[in-house]
């Protein structure tokens, strides 16, 4: 009963911020670079419009375009439930074995790009092939990453590797947190990998695929992208302060997670604003190399945790 | 060797006036062989070709050549009749690439055909226009309502395996002017890259014909937004020129403050434009357009108007300038170059900045010269030519303004010379507005029969204006924006960059929609 509590306080709390997240991200970086911004609340708004817009679908689409949306949303719901982003130990957190989580990332990101070729337009192709390429490079640092805190924890799901007691004692983890990072980044289409906020098509990746998109289906699809910043913005929160989740289902513990959840979000948001608004976007050429580094952290950890525990 | 040496040279004669000599008649035969000579063994610069519709005075079509010898200060204008039944004469394309659109232009406008052209496909004309339209003849009249043809445009292509194609355009997603681009890729590396623009055709040069010289005016500053005052200065030049009318020195300053403060404005927008919006690096574009903006007020506050507009007309300037409105002129401009810099240091020293811009975009100066690339496109790929130095204007010729160029002609090379030339622009501000403004600011232009060349170096490049008048009122206008030289450049610096890098190419040459589709 706990359990389903706790799991039900974190989706509600977690499906609630998403929009807020982006939205606030959006306001840091106009401050930072001294424009008045938008009122964080906005994302709200603009997915409500969305809602009661009118879809235009092009006739050379399939059923796959529609089915699109659903899928993505569906999968970062599945992260939602089964990652501990708000309460540990949820009723579902069993199902969030690393290989699956890496699964359903995968799964979401095959749904977006066949979503992107569904049109047969230019851009969305241009898209589909760049997050292809991309996501080749992201999946194995994003095991590696994982199987090094597995190793250092002895445990699968990632659940009871970050409430494990030496998640931040073993320095084999630091290059697989930094890993973490940059893969979080390139996972989000964030900077240096991808800029959200662009209008040039022939520069985009992730908003290439969807331009297509419009009305409910757009909705679904900003949502999701927007859940999936808070699922790892929470993540990478999660991991440096594990003690502010909550563990059992009391009003106290709860109240004292949720303003936590606030805290991280705003304190991630306002870092991930300030990387956006220090450096340019990288040239496409040099993602490679990027995401090498990201896998070479994560396999530099694994290694380090695997004599750790030899020895 | 000036103008009357080179003529010498080739055993004819021409009439001057000013630092214009022209060679008029020569024969259809011999006129390419001609001009082939004055590029080929003397090395000048063809700056521009237009035609002109002569037939009321039985004289058939004019083609009319400009060369420009830099050295000498001069301009060399070589003209021939075609006869009205075949209008016909043998492609100077073959040996002087500079003049590939201006003959494509001249078919599709006049009609006339220049013989083995390497490419004679439709420039202006799209498929929707019938064939034989000839817009700039005298017996077409402005308001013909064509029928909607569907004529052949066809577009560089090529297949293989993996080479897609992808068509961007004309709708843009950024508030820009339309244009189509068709790129042949492989994977991300781009193979060729065209484009096809004037979709937007207003029928400038139409409708200036006719008009009284005070009436075009208005035409001529609204051609191109950002180039107000340029386009102003060269179409008054050229009808000082042709009247011979001596601008007295005071107006002579205030040409210069405000081509430069036109200069000063651009610049900032561009070097914000490259580096926030091209490469990502918001946070440049965010304060860059906040200081253009201060530009953009100032010329509200003194002028009325956001643009540099409707203060340089033929005889002058159309007021003299207070103290406290020169002394505003300084502060902002100085301001505004001050925190320009302060900028561009904070891009040069962001590595990731730096890392997107060079060696992006490389412009080889062959290439350059070839197209007859002009302006910043040119001095960023080591050509050092300048208007302002080689045909001075205005106040140009005391001033003397110093004229950087680059050698390496990539992106961060036209991106540097911005910041660098509002440095120059900043000292010549300085100078007119702390000297004495005071005297005439206006004489009266007798406008007389005959033609005149204005020619300015805008903050684009150089802008020329040749203007034909007879009976006080203009018979034909041909302003020339220095885009519809740069824009066939993008075709020679896209191949070998990947098609997310092409952005920062285009905004890199910063070409002109409206100044190329007159």
């Amino acid at each position: 009963m706990n359990s389903i509590l706790l799991t039900l306080v974190q989706f509600v709390a977690t499906l609630a911020i998403a929009p807020f997240v982006v939205g606030l991200v959006r306001l840091f970086k106009a401050r930072l670079q001294g424009r008045h911004g938008a009122s964080p609340f906005l994302p709200y708004i603009t997915y409500a419009t969305l809602l009661k817009k009118q879809m235009v679908i092009s006739k050379s689409t399939s059923w796959v375009f529609r089915l699109v949306p659903f899928v993505v949303l569906a999968s970062t719901l599945f992260l939602v439930c089964v990652l501990p982003l708000v309460v540990f130990g949820g009723a579902l957190s069993h199902l969030g074995h690393f290989m699956i989580i890496a699964g359903v990332l995968a799964l979401g990101t095959a749904f977006l790009v066949m979503g992107g070729l569904e049109s047969a337009s230019a851009f969305g192709g241009m898209g589909a092939s760049r997050e292809m390429t991309l996501a080749s490079l992201v999946e194995p640092a994003m095991i590696a990453t994982f199987a090094t805190f597995a190793v250092v924890t002895g445990a699968f799901t990632v659940d009871t590797m970050f409430a494990s007691a030496n998640i931040l004692t073993s320095p084999a983890l630091l290059p697989a947190i930094a890993a973490l990072i940059m893969i979080a980044l390139a996972e989000n289409a964030r900077y240096p990998v991808d800029n959200p906020a662009t209008h040039l098509e022939l520069t985009m990746v992730h908003e290439a695929m969807v331009l297509e998109y419009s009305g409910p289906y757009l909705a679904m699809l900003e949502y999701a992208s927007g859940l999936k910043l808070t699922i790892f913005s929470l993540l990478v929160a999660n991991v440096l302060f594990p003690m502010t989740l909550a563990v059992d289902a009391t009003l106290i513990a709860i109240i004292m997670a949720l303003g936590w959840m606030i805290i991280k979000v705003v304190i991630v948001s306002f870092l991930l604003a300030l990387l956006e608004s220090m450096i340019a976007k990288m040239r496409f050429y040099r993602m490679q190399e990027y995401l090498t580094i990201a896998f070479f952290f994560a396999l530099a950890g694994l290694v380090f945790a695997l004599i750790h525990i030899t020895l | 060797m000036n103008a009357q040496e080179i003529l010498h040279n080739v055993k004819l004669s021409g009439t001057t006036q000013g630092s214009l000599v022209t060679v008029e008649r020569v024969s259809q035969d011999a006129f390419t062989l001609l001009c082939n000579r004055l590029s080929l063994e003397f090395k000048l610069p063809l700056s521009l070709l237009y035609a002109t519709d002569n037939r009321k005075k039985g004289k058939g079509f004019g083609v009319h050549v400009l060369f420009s010898l830099d050295a000498s200060h001069e301009w060399l204008l070589v003209e021939t009749s075609l006869p009205e039944a075949n209008p016909t004469y043998e492609s100077l394309t073959k040996t002087i690439m500079e003049a590939h659109w201006y003959e494509r232009y001249a078919m599709d406008m006049f009609g006339i055909k220049a013989e083995g052209h390497p490419d004679p496909r439709r420039l202006v004309h799209h498929e929707n226009v019938p064939k034989n339209t000839h817009p700039l003849r005298k017996d077409f009249a402005w308001n013909t309502k064509m029928e909607h043809a569907n004529e052949p445009y066809p577009m560089h292509h090529i297949e293989g395996e993996g080479i897609f194609e992808i068509p961007v355009g004309p709708i843009h997603a950024g508030i820009i002017e339309p244009g189509h681009f068709r790129f042949n890729v492989a994977g991300e590396r781009i193979i060729t890259l065209e484009g096809k623009l004037f979709f937007t055709h207003k029928g400038v040069e139409k409708l200036m014909e006719g008009k009284t010289v005070e009436e075009a005016l208005p035409y001529i500053e609204r051609i191109s937004g950002d180039m107000s005052a340029s386009f102003s200065l060269a179409y008054a030049l050229a009808l000082e020129n042709l009247s011979h009318t001596n601008v007295p020195e005071c107006a002579q300053q205030l040409r210069v403050l405000v081509t430069e403060l036109e200069r000063i404005t651009m610049h900032t927008h561009d070097i914000a434009n490259m580096a926030g919006m091209g490469t990502g690096f918001t946070v440049m574009a965010a304060h860059g357009f906040r200081v253009k903006e201060k530009m953009m007020r100032l010329s509200e506050r003194v002028f009325g108007n956001r643009f540099w507009r409707g203060y340089i007309a033929p005889g002058g300037v159309s007021k003299s300038l207070s103290v406290e409105e020169l002394r505003d002129i300084q502060k902002t401009t100085k301001e505004v170059v001050d925190e320009m810099q302060d900028l561009f240091e904070l891009g040069r020293h962001s590595d990731g900045l730096r890392e997107r811009l060079e060696t992006t975009g490389v412009l080889a100066k062959d290439v350059a010269v070839a197209f007859g690339a002009l302006g910043l496109s040119a001095r960023g790929s080591g050509v050092d030519r300048d208007v302002r130095r080689d045909h001075p204007y205005a106040a140009y010729g005391e001033m003397k303004p110093e004229v950087l160029t680059f050698e390496k002609g990539d992106v961060y090379a036209r991106w540097k010379l911005r910041a660098l030339e509002m440095i120059e622009s900043m000292k010549l501000v300085e100078a007119v507005c702390s000297s004495n403004n005071e005297g005439a600011t206006h004489v009266e232009v007798q406008a007389k029969d005959g033609m005149g060349i204005g020619a300015v170096e805008a903050w684009r490049g150089e802008t020329l204006v040749a203007v034909y008048v007879e009976n006080g009122r203009i018979t034909r206008c041909v302003p020339r924006d220095p885009s519809f030289c740069n824009w066939a450049l993008f075709g020679a610096i896209g191949p070998g960059n990947i098609i997310p890098d092409f952005p920062l190419c285009n905004k890199s040459l910063d070409l002109s929609y409206s100044g190329t589709d007159l």
